[in-house]
């Protein structure tokens, strides 16, 4: 379980995120909905703990990524937002080294590998260079990495970003999978029919501010519209403007 | 399991090895490019000195029927006498003679009537080729001018001796070895350079190349410290500059057998234990090669503003080597411990056949050590830093 209270971040004089709080239980899909800029980078770092926010704090499990750094890292897979490879290493050798880099028994990295490989359809490209990668292969090595430890807790910085329709499709029925198992799914994205599709509970931020919180259904009664993507404009053209600030540092 | 340090660093080598430009330029061009230019310079060196020296002189002279005598002595002494060019001057000029005797017609008659024979030699100094033989050809006419003195001295009853109140007796203390000195000047450079080259473009990789091919945030989000994350990969780059110093050293001890020394009376030393001590001496300038690339690495924006960075750097160990070959001074404690300045003074003792006192071993490794591991833990402070993140 994931939880945030009150995170609030400034760049220079731009407030990037203002106190910003959210819950993401087990078993559950959650989305940080909004658009490019909104804060929604800067608010998953502050969750996994690479950036200090100024104020609010953080529970991993109960532990606070900012004061137990590699304790909260072990039941917790992060896909940032930046997800190079190593281009000399090929797509398992790129996903054992996290493995071992967690800490795990060379037999429990070679398990996960063949699961993970098998479970996201890699196993035509696992034993190749990721050097030349499409987009989609990228996207699969690194989700494997991020999750060969098998943590209980999983956030996902837009995740399918230049996914195609099958690469997409895979990523989501791996998603559905994993939160079958009981995990705590976070997730960033601006795109609504992915929030839509599998999504059990969408924050919607906007300048930096949660301006709702609810189902898909919660919010569409909340708005009187018909669509999720009537009902985000709905809302975030009903949460003013008014406070400055700018793009993702 | 292992620990997290050792996976990195493993990880490092493995990615590293299978680099192409990696591999060329850190343990190819560099190390091998080093000791074959020194060896060709050197061998160049060694073979103009002996065809100047050796061959025999070529004298043109302009007017030789005017002194028989003198041009017997100079065939005697293995001088080869050719016929003068009409215009001297313009033959020096030209370049088709590096020097010029001109005996005239007054010349027999001065000599004959006991006055000093005018020899006109035509040389240009400012042609640094000409001076071995100039040099030569002086002696030459001195020695026969001294001959014919004493002769006549002796004609009239008087010892040649008196002719000579003082004379030098030279006593000359430079070693073969020393006389090399100029030149061996370079060698603790051309190894330095083998040093910085090997580690540069893994210093690189592990800062801007992971911020640039957006992997070190990933990277950050394993449960290891992130001081043991750089000291994983600083290790690595530390292990490619020994790696590449290594190859250095063995193909210098190759070199050598091809530099034919002996022909200058020079013996230089490489064996076993020479050459353990000089990578002895070189291991900390290893580990402050890989701090201080690795710092500057961390400020750069990306891979190719490193690249130009660290190209730069690898001026700096050339300093010490200048200021070892223009100001020849005794070497005090403080120049010993001094990073680079030390080991350059160090390894040209070695070279030479010096032995080195362990208090100076100790002065050098540990003194660089020190600095080195100062820069390391600088470097890992740098690392801990929330902006290393973001590149742009």
């Amino acid at each position: 379980m994931i939880q945030a209270q009150q995170l609030s971040k400034t760049f220079g004089h731009v407030q990037a995120v203002n106190s910003v709080s959210l819950q993401a239980p087990d078993g559950r899909i959650t989305a940080l909905l909004g658009a490019n800029g909104a804060g929604k980078t800067t608010s998953l770092r502050m969750i996994y703990g690479l950036i200090r926010p100024e104020s609010g704090q953080v529970r991993i499990d109960g532990v606070d990524p900012h004061h137990d750094r590699e304790q909260s890292l072990h039941t917790l897979g992060v896909l940032p937002d930046a997800r190079g490879l190593y281009k000399n290493l090929t797509a398992r050798e790129n996903i054992e080294y996290f493995g071992r880099l967690h800490g795990m028994a060379e037999s429990d990295v070679q398990r996960r590998c063949d699961l993970l490989i098998e479970q996201l359809g890699m196993q035509s490209f696992a034993h190749r260079r990721t050097e030349g990668f499409s987009q989609g292969q990228r996207v699969k090595v690194a989700l494997a990495r991020t999750l060969v430890h098998d943590p209980q807790n999983i956030i996902l910085d837009e995740p399918t970003n230049g996914l195609d329709v099958m690469a997409t499709r895979s990523v989501r029925d791996f998603l559905r999978q994993e939160k079958a198992r009981g995990k705590c799914i976070l997730f960033s994205s601006h795109v609504m029919q992915e929030v839509s599709a599998i999504c059990d509970h969408i924050v919607v931020i906007h300048n930096g501010r949660i301006c709702a919180t609810g189902s898909e259904s919660e919010l569409l009664a909340q708005t009187g519209q018909k669509n999720l993507e009537d009902a985000f404009v709905h809302l975030i053209s009903h949460n003013g403007d008014n406070n400055a600030r700018g793009n993702n540092p | 399991m292992k620990s997290p340090f050792s996976v990195i660093f493993w990880k490092e080598v493995k990615e590293n090895l299978r680099d192409k430009r990696t591999i060329t330029s850190a343990l190819v061009m560099g190390p091998l490019m080093g000791p074959v230019l020194f060896a060709v310079l050197f061998s160049f060196m060694i073979q103009q000195q002996k065809s100047q020296s050796e061959a025999p002189l070529e004298l043109p002279v302009i007017g030789a029927e005017n002194a028989k005598s003198f041009i017997k002595y100079a065939r005697q002494r293995g001088a080869r006498i050719i016929p003068g060019p009409s215009d001297p001057e313009q033959a020096i000029r030209a370049k088709e003679h590096k020097l010029v005797l001109r005996i005239d017609d007054d010349y027999a008659r001065q000599f004959r009537s006991g006055q000093p024979a005018r020899i006109q030699l035509y040389y240009d100094a400012s042609d640094k080729d000409s001076a071995t033989p100039v040099k030569r050809t002086r002696v030459l006419i001195e020695r026969y001018g001294h001959q014919i003195g004493a002769a006549r001295l002796q004609l009239r009853g008087v010892s040649p001796m008196l002719n000579q109140p003082a004379f030098i007796e030279n006593h000359d203390l430079s070693t073969p070895q020393s006389r090399a000195a100029i030149i061996l000047a370079l060698l603790p450079y051309v190894l330095m350079i083998g040093i910085f080259t090997g580690g540069m473009y893994l210093a690189i990789d592990t800062t801007a190349g992971e911020k640039e091919r957006q992997s070190l945030e990933p990277l950050l989000l394993n449960p290891v410290r992130r001081s043991t994350i750089l000291a994983g990969k600083l290790a690595a780059t530390v292990a490619f500059s020994l790696m590449a110093v290594a190859i250095t050293i063995l193909t210098f001890k190759i070199a050598f057998h091809f530099i034919p020394f002996e022909e200058l009376g020079m013996a230089l030393k490489l064996d076993g234990r020479v050459m353990g001590l000089i990578f002895l001496l070189l291991m900390p300038v290893a580990l402050l090669a890989g701090a201080v690339q690795t710092i500057i690495a961390a400020f750069s924006r990306n891979f190719r503003e490193a690249q130009t960075y660290l190209s730069i750097l690898l001026l700096l160990p050339m300093l010490p080597s200048i200021a070892v070959m223009v100001m020849p001074v005794k070497e005090t404690p403080w120049m010993i411990a001094t990073p680079i300045l030390g080991q350059n003074l160090l390894i040209n003792q070695l070279v030479k056949g010096e032995d080195i006192t362990t208090v100076n071993l100790l002065l050098a490794t540990g003194g660089t050590a020190l600095v080195g591991f100062g820069l390391a833990w600088i470097a890992v402070k740098l690392y801990n830093r929330e902006s290393m993140l973001f590149s742009s």
